[in-house]
């Protein structure tokens, strides 16, 4: 038996939802932690990052959202042989890094800190900052998938991320089309992977988990223009977890 | 004079992220200031703008661990801005979410965050080795917890069914059949719970905050009641008038009541206002909690007198709820504004929105247990540690660390916990 591969799951500013997701695999979790060395993973362990060890994977949680966040994502991708980004702000920035299309006038009332670990930066992903060598979308990531991955690097074989839309899952659970109820579901121009687990709840998709390579996104807004949806509500919609990685909206939009 | 300054940075098992920092001069305390040090989200000003039933799934984003409670804070606010009256059904449907999450954040608590601390082990895998049945059990129990939420609300965090007027996807009754049945067969291990942290010897430590929480006569409160702090009772509207909100030194939010005194939200201040109510069993492993009011230490055992609770409320009232299917209520807009409080796992959650005549957002206010707090959890500190002084310096922050966490903070649920004077 080869030796174990060193785990961290580590933070940086987000709501530890995604580290959560990894506990939340209950019949595993236990074994998880026998089949890998966790080495740091602060809502578990006392383990602190004082003197950061050396990691095989870490999967990170959390957003660029301060220059803190930036020193420790930038001390962990150095140690890190595979950094996985853990969950919609790691991958895009998430709902917070809608400030960028947001009124400033709007955030005027919430004045923040402006002390210097904590001052105030424009929220943005993992990748804007260092190499991420996989990413798990998803707000909240899918749980299952976060098991797949740690079994994939512990096994040594390549993950293949799901890239068909969030319909095809969707229709596999036999779900009603909600744009046939006039719901403004992203689905079919969405990255599925996730069961289509909103739809299956009765909510349409809001896209958290990016487009797909393929999304046409002209016909698709025309498609929700003739709902009578308006352009700035379609634009906020697929804003709303992913903004920062939907370059295709910079010039659609105008 | 010596002056000794201590910075505790890095806490562990707590959610989020937090600095403390210490002055002492000449063994007297002189400083204490606990702030969080995640980066702004500006989850409220994000909301202005958008439309009324949008709120709870992007405000659900704050918080993985109270995912929930946000969900219901903002639709009930909604709810009570607009007029809008949810059915019987739903109003269960919501209770049993919330249940449901107080009974996987209390199991994961205190057996993963707190307990550690009492039995002296690094962390619960090395309770595990020593107990491995006392912590299955507790992975058991968040999961049955997790099952809750993720059959009634569709997802374990961030539930989607939930919405402003009624219930997205129904739950089938085998689903809720199920759980009821599996509540019941873990029931022991919430008694066994209750009795460990009984048997706990914790510090002694007489803090000088307000108990402050909703209080209901007919249930142990969830989602409904008015606001008793001390010997005082207010309407759930009536927040503005009663609490204060200051900034000072780097600006962190602080709320207290009116006349400055600091108060606590969270599971010791739910016991202390709402004892009676507690199920039988429940109560009758209450009482060294009850004869600990003032000693923050106590909202451990308090938190496992409440998960027995909300396994015994969870499997009445799955016994009763049957489902059907039902249309959504009928909500006109105005301007309007509305409140809600409601009690998460950590203490009192608040939700408030202004909302324009076309049904939007024109301002949004969040205020989380953790932000009401920390002037508490300050004040616990300075009266703690001069039982602390002679010890050395890992056992100080050993000692502080336990104090903090068993307040259960949540520093990521940073809406309100950031914010600054930008003058």
């Amino acid at each position: 038996m080869s030796e174990k591969l060193k785990v961290g799951v580590l933070d940086i500013t987000g709501c530890n939802g995604c580290v959560l997701s990894v506990a939340f695999n209950e019949d595993e979790v236990l074994d998880i932690f026998n089949l890998v060395d966790v080495q740091a993973y602060r809502f578990v362990s006392d383990q602190a990052t004082e003197e950061m060890p050396e990691f095989d994977v870490v999967l990170m949680e959390g957003m660029v959202a301060s220059p803190r966040d930036l020193e420790l994502l930038k001390k962990v991708r150095e140690r890190t042989k595979v950094l996985v980004a853990l969950g919609c702000c790691a991958h895009s920035g998430n709902i917070p890094a809608y400030r960028k299309w947001a009124d400033p006038k709007d955030l005027a009332y919430l004045h923040h800190d402006k002390t210097d670990d904590i001052a105030d930066v424009d929220p943005t992903p993992q990748d804007f900052h260092v190499k991420v060598d996989a990413t798990i979308p998803g707000c909240p990531p899918n749980r299952r998938e976060i098991l797949e991955v740690v079994k994939s690097l512990v096994i040594g074989k390549g993950y293949r991320p799901y890239t068909m839309p969030v319909c095809v899952e969707c229709r596999r659970n036999n779900n009603q089309c909600l744009l046939e109820s006039n719901k403004p579901c992203l689905g079919s121009i969405t990255t599925g992977g996730c069961f289509a687990i909103c739809v299956n709840a009765g909510l349409e998709c809001w896209g958290c988990r990016g487009q797909t390579a393929d999304a046409n996104l002209d016909a698709f807004m025309k498609m929700l223009e003739g709902k009578g949806f308006k352009r700035d509500f379609i634009i906020e919609r697929m804003r709303t977890f992913v903004g920062l990685k939907i370059p295709a909206l910079e010039t659609t939009a105008g | 004079m010596t002056t000794t300054s201590l910075t505790l940075e890095e806490m562990t098992k707590v959610e989020g992220h937090a600095i403390l920092t210490l002055k002492i001069t000449d063994g007297k305390v002189e400083d204490v200031h606990l702030r969080g040090i995640e980066g702004s989200r500006y989850f409220e000003g994000l909301l202005v703008h958008r439309a009324y039933n949008e709120a709870s799934w992007i405000s659900a984003r704050i918080c993985g661990i109270c995912s929930c409670g946000h969900t219901i804070a903002a639709i009930k606010a909604m709810e009570n801005a607009l007029g809008v009256q949810a059915s019987q059904q739903t109003e269960d449907l919501r209770v049993l979410l919330t249940l449901g999450e107080r009974i996987r954040s209390h199991a994961a608590h205190l057996y993963f965050l707190a307990l550690p601390d009492y039995l002296g082990a690094p962390n619960a895998v090395a309770i595990a080795a020593d107990k491995p049945d006392a912590v299955k059990m507790a992975v058991a129990m968040m999961k049955v917890g997790n099952d809750m939420v993720r059959r009634i609300g569709g997802r374990d965090m961030i539930p989607e069914s939930a919405t402003v007027g009624g219930w997205l996807h129904f739950p089938s009754q085998e689903d809720l059949d199920s759980l009821r049945a599996r509540l019941q067969e873990l029931r022991p291990g919430a008694v066994a719970t209750a009795n460990l942290f009984n048997s706990l010897d914790l510090p002694q430590l007489k803090n000088t905050s307000e108990n402050f929480s909703l209080h209901n006569e007919k249930e142990y409160p969830v989602h409904e009641g008015t606001l008793k702090s001390g010997n005082r009772e207010f309407p759930q509207t009536d927040f503005g008038k009663v609490v204060e909100e200051y900034h000072e030194r780097d600006q962190t939010a602080n709320f207290v009541v009116r006349e400055g005194h600091t108060y606590m939200v969270g599971s010791l201040p739910r016991m202390a206002n709402n004892f009676n109510q507690l199920s039988p069993e429940a109560k009758s492993l209450g009482g060294k909690v009850m004869a600990n009011l003032d000693n923050p230490f106590y909202n451990n055992p308090a938190q496992a007198v409440e998960l027995l609770d909300a396994f015994d409320q969870s499997i009445a009232m799955l016994g009763r709820v049957k489902v059907r299917p039902e249309p959504m209520a009928d909500i006109k807009f105005k301007k309007c504004w509305g409140i809600a409080a409601i009690e998460v796992p950590r203490g009192t959650l608040w939700h408030e929105y202004e909302l324009d005549d076309s049904g939007h957002i024109s301002r949004a206010n969040i205020i989380t247990p953790t932000a009401q707090n920390l002037r508490s959890m300050e004040e616990a500190i300075k009266l703690y540690l001069p039982q602390l002084m002679s010890k050395s310096r890992q056992e100080v922050v050993d000692g502080l660390e336990t104090l903090i966490r068993c307040y259960d903070p949540c520093l990521s649920c940073a809406a309100h916990f950031l914010r600054v004077e930008g003058l």
